[in-house]
C-alpha cells in the first residue's frame, strides 16, 4: 500500500497528476463505479439527496475558493446563487429557456457581480468584508423580489426542464448524473485552481497580505480574481438550482442559505476542496439524518409536535458541537483516521507536510 | 469525535431505509416550525388528532390511514425534498404551507401522478375551474374570491356612500398581488381606492405605514396578509387616532385577537365559523383535542375541514385505493362540514375549489362585551 | 413631520438597545454575535414566562426577566463562546448562528410559534400619548426611548467611572496587556455577554409589550447590526448617531419613498458607510487593519 508522498516524483507528468498512486486510482475507480450503479440500488429520494449534495458542493467549492483559499469571508453567497437563478428566470420569462444560453449568462452575471463586489472589497477585511457582502445579499434579494413582483412573475417563475436539441434533462436519475458530473468537474477545476499561480497567490494573500505583496503578488488583482471565479461558479450553481427545482422564488435565497454555505466550508475544513464536498454533504444530509433518527422514536400523541422543533434544535446543536470540538472540520477527522490506519501500530508520521 | 462520526454514519444508513406500505398512505408536508408556522402547525395537529380517532375506530373501509408528516418550515428547499420523499410512497400528498413551497409539490404530483391537496395554505389557481386534474384545495381562503367578498361587504356597509378604501399588503408576492387585484376591482365597483401600501413583514414600527393610509383619507382599510402585519397596521392606525373601519382576513388567531383588542371598528372575515358560536361540532373538537395538541381547539377548524374532506375521499375510493382511483373519487366528493363552514365542500371534474364558497364577518360588540357576527353567511358561486 | 421625527426616535431607540449588545460583545471578544436578535426574543419570552407564573406584577416580572437574560448571556459565553477562543473568528461567528437556532428551537418547544402578548397578563395597558407638536406614540414607545437613554447613560458611567468598567475598556483595547496587568479578562468577557443579554432583553421586553412576541422577532437584530457598523463596531458612543441615521433613512423611505426599500435601507446605509468610512462614524481606524 502506498500513499502519495511529496518527495518521489520522477517525471513532470507524475508531479502534475491529480491521482498519483495505485491505491488512489483504485479508490477513485471504486467511487465512480458506486456512483454509476447507485441509481439501481437507491430510491429516488436518496438519489435526489445525492443530487442536492452535489449541487451544494458546487456552491461550497466556489465559496471555498474565496474564503478558504483567498481568505475573503463572504456572507453574500446566497445573493450570488439568487443572481444565477434569477438570470435564468429572466431569460425564461423572455422566452430564451435554453441552458446553452442561461448557464454562461448566469456565470457572466456572477463574474460581473464579482467585480462589482470585489473592487470595493479591496478596502475591507475580515468581519467588515463579511458585513459588506451581507448588505450586498440584501440588495440583490431586493432586486430579485422586485423582478418577481413587477414583471408579473407573482409567486415565482417556473423553469422548464433544460433542453438540448431534442434531448430533455428530466427525472431524478438524469439530474443525479448531471449534477454529479458537474460537481466532479467543478471539483477538478477548483483543485487545479488551487495548484495554479492564482491559487498559490490566494493562499499567500490569505496567510499574510503584506508578505504576499512583498514577494510581488498583485494583491488587488488576485483578490478581485478570487471574487470573480467564486461568484461566477456560484451563479452557475444558482442557474442549475433553478433548472433542477424547476422553480425560482426569492424566498429560497434567505440569509440562512448564506449561513449554510459558510457552515459547509467551515465544518468541512477551511481551505480544502475535499472538505467543501464533505461539508456540503454534512449540512445537506444532517436534517434528513435527524429525521431518520427521530422517526424511530415512539412518543405519546400529544408530544409529537415537539419532535419538529427538537429536530430543528438538534441541527443547531450538532453544528455547535462540531464547531467547538472539531476545529479542523471533517477533513481533520478524515486525516486523523487515514493517518491512524496507515501508521498503525505507530502513532506519528515522520516529517511530511499536511496535504 | 469518533463516536460522533459513527453516529452520523448510522444516521445516513437509516435515511436509506424505506418502510413498506400496507394501508392508506398519505403524505403531508406542513410548515410545522418556522416563521409562518402559527398559521400552518394547527392544521398538522388537527390531522393528527382526526385520524387517530378514525384509526382507533377501525379505520376507513377496514383499513388504517397512515399519514407521514414532514416539516418544511415554509422553505422551498425542504419542501422539494419532502415532495420527493412523500411522492414516492403516498397515494395522496397534502400541503399545508406557504405558497413558496407549492411549486415543488406540483411538479412532483405531475411526475408521479399523485393527487395533491392543499389544506391550510391559500388555494392555487390550478384548483379553480378549469381545475388541473391532480390539484385540489380545501382551504377556506382563496385569492380573488376573498377580495370580491371583502369589497362587496365594504360597499354594503357603506350603504351607498362613496368610500375611500386603503389596502395594507405585506411584502410577499401573494398578498401584494391579491390587494393589487382588489384595488382594480374596487375601481370597477365604483369605490374609491387608494394605492396599495406594502408593508415589510419585518418592520419594527407600523406607524409610518398607518400614517400613509390615514393621510390618504381612507374610510376603510382592507388587509389580506399574515396576521401580525394585518393587526400591526390596525393597531398603529388606532393609535394615531384613525376612526375608519378595518377589514382583515381572519386567520386562526381571530377569536383570541378580537377579544384582546376589543375594537368595534375591527372586522374579520373568513370562511370558518368561530368557536365562540359553540356549535356541537366545536364541542366535539374541543373534547377530542384536549391534551393532544399544543394549539387551542379553536385553531383546529381549518385542518379539521381538510381532514373531513380527506376521510370522505378515502371512503369514496374504497379499498384497494390506488392513486388514479383516489383522484377520480376526489373529483366527485361532497362533504358536509357540519357547520364549520357555511356550506358543503363539493368538488366536480373541473372545479377542485368548491361549487360555492361562504364568508362570514365577525367583530367585537361592546354592547355584548363579546364577539358577534355581522350578518350571516354570504354565499358566492364559483364559476 | 413631527410624527416622522417621533417614529424615527422610537425606532432608533429600539435599534440602539440591540446594537449596544453587538458592540459590547464585539469590543470584548471581537466576535459578531449574530444571535443578538434571538437574545432579544429570549428576553421577551422570559417576561412572558414570568407574567404567566405571577400575573399582575409588572415590575417584578420585568426585573427578573432582564436578570435572567443577563444570566443567560453569561452562560452562553461560558458554555459556547469560551471554548471557541483561539478558533478562527468566523467559526465563532458561526457558533453564534447555531446559538440563534438553538434559542429559537427552545422557544418554539416551550411556547410554539403562536403570537403572544404579555401586556394583558402583566395587567398593563399601552395607551397612545400625544406629544407636543401633534405626534402620537404609544406609552411603550416612550418607555423604549427612556430605556435606551437610561441604558446608555448607565453604560457610559459604568465604563468611565467604575474600576470594573475601566478594566473592561482596557481588556477591550488589548486583552493581552490587560491580562498581564492582572485583569481577569475572562470575567470581563462574561460580563460583556451578560450586559449584551441584558440590553437585548430590554429591547425584547419592551417590544413584546408594545407590538407582539413571536419566535422570529430576531430578524430585527440583523437590521440593528447595520446600526452597530454605521456607528463603528467598537464604539458604544457611535451607536446613538448610527441608530438615528439608520432609523431616519428607514422611516423616511417609508413616508416619502418606496416602502419596500425600508427593508433594505439599513443595509444600504451599511454599504454606503463601508465604502466611505469602513470603520464607522466613531470606530477605531486601525481596527480595520487588525482584523
Amino acid at each position: 500500500m502506498a500513499l502519495g508522498g511529496g518527495y518521489f516524483k520522477t517525471t513532470y507528468a507524475g508531479d502534475l497528476a491529480l491521482v498519483d498512486t495505485r491505491l488512489r486510482r483504485t479508490a477513485l475507480a471504486a467511487l465512480i463505479v458506486v456512483l454509476l450503479i447507485l441509481p439501481r440500488l437507491a430510491s429516488p429520494f436518496v438519489l435526489d439527496l445525492v443530487a442536492q449534495t452535489a449541487l451544494a458542493a458546487v456552491g461550497a467549492l466556489a465559496l471555498n475558493l474565496l474564503t478558504g483559499l483567498a481568505g475573503q469571508i463572504s456572507l453574500g453567497h446566497a445573493g450570488f446563487i439568487a443572481a444565477g437563478a434569477f438570470t435564468t428566470a429572466v431569460l425564461v420569462e423572455n422566452r430564451m429557456p435554453s441552458p446553452l444560453l442561461a448557464l454562461p449568462a448566469a456565470a457572466l452575471v456572477g463574474a460581473v457581480l464579482g467585480v462589482v463586489v470585489g473592487i470595493p472589497a479591496l478596502r475591507l477585511k475580515g468581519l467588515y468584508l463579511a458585513l459588506g457582502t451581507l448588505a450586498l445579499h440584501h440588495v440583490v434579494l431586493y432586486a430579485c423580489g422586485e423582478f418577481q413582483n413587477h414583471w408579473g412573475a407573482n409567486t415565482g417563475v417556473s423553469i422548464p426542464p433544460p433542453r438540448l436539441g431534442t434531448w430533455v434533462l428530466k427525472g431524478t436519475t438524469a439530474w443525479y448524473y448531471a449534477l454529479t458530473v458537474v460537481a466532479a468537474l467543478v471539483l477538478i477545476l477548483s483543485v487545479n485552481l488551487q495548484r495554479s499561480r492564482a491559487g498559490r497567490a490566494w493562499m499567500a494573500i490569505r496567510d499574510r497580505e503584506i508578505a504576499a505583496e512583498s514577494v510581488g503578488i498583485d494583491v488587488a488583482r488576485y483578490k478581485v480574481l478570487a471574487f470573480v471565479w467564486s461568484s461566477a461558479l456560484t451563479s452557475l450553481a444558482g442557474a442549475l438550482f433553478a433548472y433542477q427545482r424547476a422553480f425560482v422564488s426569492v424566498e429560497a435565497f434567505g440569509f440562512f442559505l448564506a449561513i449554510e454555505y459558510i457552515a459547509m466550508i467551515i465544518i468541512g475544513g477551511l481551505g480544502s476542496a475535499l472538505g467543501a464536498v464533505l461539508g456540503a454533504a454534512f449540512v445537506t444530509l444532517l436534517p434528513h439524518g435527524i429525521d431518520a433518527a427521530v422517526a424511530g422514536l415512539r412518543v405519546p400523541g400529544g408530544a409529537e409536535y415537539y419532535l419538529f422543533p427538537l429536530k430543528f434544535g438538534a441541527f443547531g446543536l450538532l453544528m455547535a458541537v462540531f464547531l467547538i470540538f472539531e476545529p479542523q472540520g471533517l477533513v481533520g477527522i478524515w486525516r486523523r483516521v487515514r493517518n491512524w490506519a496507515f501508521l498503525w501500530p505507530f502513532r506519528y508520521r515522520p516529517l511530511r507536510p499536511a496535504s | 469525535m469518533r463516536t460522533l462520526s459513527l453516529t452520523l454514519f448510522l444516521l445516513l444508513l437509516a435515511v436509506t431505509s424505506v418502510p413498506a406500505a400496507a394501508q392508506y398512505r398519505i403524505g403531508m408536508s406542513a410548515a410545522i416550525t418556522g416563521p409562518a408556522s402559527s398559521t400552518y402547525a394547527p392544521t398538522y395537529e388537527a390531522y393528527k388528532v382526526y385520524f387517530k380517532r378514525v384509526n382507533d375506530a377501525g379505520g376507513i373501509n377496514g383499513q388504517k390511514v397512515e399519514i407521514v408528516f414532514e416539516d418544511d418550515r415554509g422553505e422551498p428547499q425542504r419542501a422539494a425534498a419532502n415532495a420527493k420523499k412523500l411522492g414516492e410512497t403516498s397515494i395522496l400528498m397534502v400541503n399545508s404551507s406557504t405558497s413558496a413551497t407549492y411549486k415543488p409539490f406540483m411538479t412532483e404530483s405531475e411526475t408521479g401522478k399523485v393527487p395533491l391537496m392543499f389544506g391550510g395554505g391559500v388555494c392555487p389557481r390550478e384548483a379553480f375551474p378549469p381545475a388541473s386534474p391532480l390539484i385540489f384545495c380545501s382551504t377556506s381562503f382563496g385569492s380573488k374570491w376573498d377580495s370580491r367578498f371583502a369589497l362587496g361587504f365594504i360597499k354594503e356597509q357603506a350603504g351607498g356612500k362613496k368610500v375611500k378604501i386603503g389596502f395594507a399588503a405585506q411584502d410577499i408576492p401573494l398578498s401584494r398581488i391579491e390587494l393589487e387585484f382588489a384595488e382594480q376591482l374596487a375601481k370597477d365597483m365604483g369605490l374609491e381606492p387608494i394605492p396599495v401600501v406594502v408593508v415589510p413583514g419585518n418592520t419594527p414600527d407600523f406607524t409610518p405605514f398607518a400614517q400613509k393610509l390615514k393621510e390618504a383619507g381612507a374610510d376603510w382599510v382592507l388587509s389580506w396578509a399574515l396576521w401580525h402585519v394585518e393587526v400591526g397596521v390596525f393597531e398603529a392606525l388606532q393609535r394615531i387616532g384613525w376612526t375608519g373601519s378595518y377589514l382583515l382576513y381572519g386567520h386562526q388567531q381571530t377569536q383570541d385577537e378580537l377579544a384582546r383588542l376589543k375594537a368595534p371598528n375591527l372586522n374579520a372575515f373568513g370562511g370558518n365559523t368561530l368557536f365562540m358560536e359553540n356549535l356541537p361540532i366545536h364541542a366535539e373538537i374541543t373534547n377530542l383535542v384536549k391534551g393532544q395538541t399544543t394549539h387551542p381547539a379553536h385553531y383546529m377548524a381549518e385542518g379539521w375541514v381538510s381532514a373531513m374532506v380527506l376521510e370522505a375521499s378515502l371512503k369514496k375510493c374504497g379499498w384497494p385505493c390506488p392513486k388514479d382511483k383516489l383522484t377520480t373519487a376526489m373529483a366527485g366528493v361532497s362533504v358536509d362540514t357540519k357547520g364549520l363552514r357555511g356550506g358543503p365542500i363539493e368538488w366536480t371534474a373541473d372545479n377542485h375549489y368548491r361549487k360555492s364558497t361562504y364568508y362570514k364577518v365577525y367583530r367585537w360588540d361592546p354592547a355584548k362585551t363579546g364577539i358577534a357576527s355581522v350578518g350571516g353567511w354570504t354565499r358566492l358561486e364559483i364559476k | 413631520m413631527t410624527q416622522v421625527l417621533a417614529t424615527t426616535v422610537v425606532v432608533a431607540s429600539l435599534y440602539a438597545l440591540l446594537a449596544a449588545g453587538y458592540v459590547l460583545v464585539y469590543r470584548a471578544t471581537r466576535v459578531l454575535n449574530l444571535a443578538q436578535g434571538d437574545m432579544m426574543t429570549l428576553g421577551g419570552y422570559f417576561l412572558f414566562l414570568l407574567a404567566t407564573a405571577a400575573p399582575g406584577a409588572p415590575a417584578l416580572s420585568v426585573a427578573t426577566a432582564a436578570a435572567l437574560s443577563a444570566l443567560a448571556g453569561f452562560f452562553i459565553y461560558r458554555l459556547l463562546m469560551r471554548p471557541m477562543a483561539g478558533h478562527p473568528i468566523f467559526a465563532a461567528v458561526l457558533v453564534t448562528v447555531t446559538l440563534g437556532i438553538l434559542l429559537r428551537a427552545a422557544i418554539v418547544l416551550v411556547y410554539t410559534d403562536r403570537i403572544r402578548h404579555p401586556l394583558p397578563l402583566l395587567g398593563l395597558v399601552n395607551p397612545p400619548r400625544r406629544l407636543p407638536g401633534g405626534a402620537v406614540v404609544s406609552t411603550f414607545d416612550l418607555l423604549t426611548v427612556g430605556a435606551a437613554a437610561a441604558l446608555f447613560l448607565a453604560l457610559f458611567a459604568f465604563l468611565r467611572l467604575s474600576p470594573l468598567g475601566i478594566q473592561m475598556r482596557a481588556a477591550g483595547e488589548k486583552a493581552l496587556l490587560a491580562a498581564q496587568r492582572g485583569i481577569n479578562f475572562q470575567l470581563l468577557f462574561a460580563l460583556s455577554w451578560a450586559l449584551a443579554g441584558f440590553a437585548g432583553a430590554l429591547a425584547g421586553i419592551l417590544y413584546a409589550n408594545n407590538v407582539r412576541l413571536d419566535p422570529s422577532l430576531g430578524v430585527l437584530g440583523l437590521k440593528a447590526f447595520a446600526v452597530a457598523l454605521v456607528g463603528g463596531l467598537d464604539s458604544l458612543a457611535g451607536v446613538i448617531p448610527g441608530a438615528l441615521i439608520v432609523a431616519a433613512v428607514e422611516v423616511l423611505s417609508v413616508r416619502y419613498g418606496d416602502p419596500l426599500l425600508a427593508d433594505v435601507s439599513p443595509f444600504l446605509c451599511l454599504l454606503a458607510m463601508l465604502l466611505v468610512r469602513p470603520w464607522g462614524l466613531f470606530g477605531t481606524k486601525e481596527e480595520l487593519e487588525r482584523v
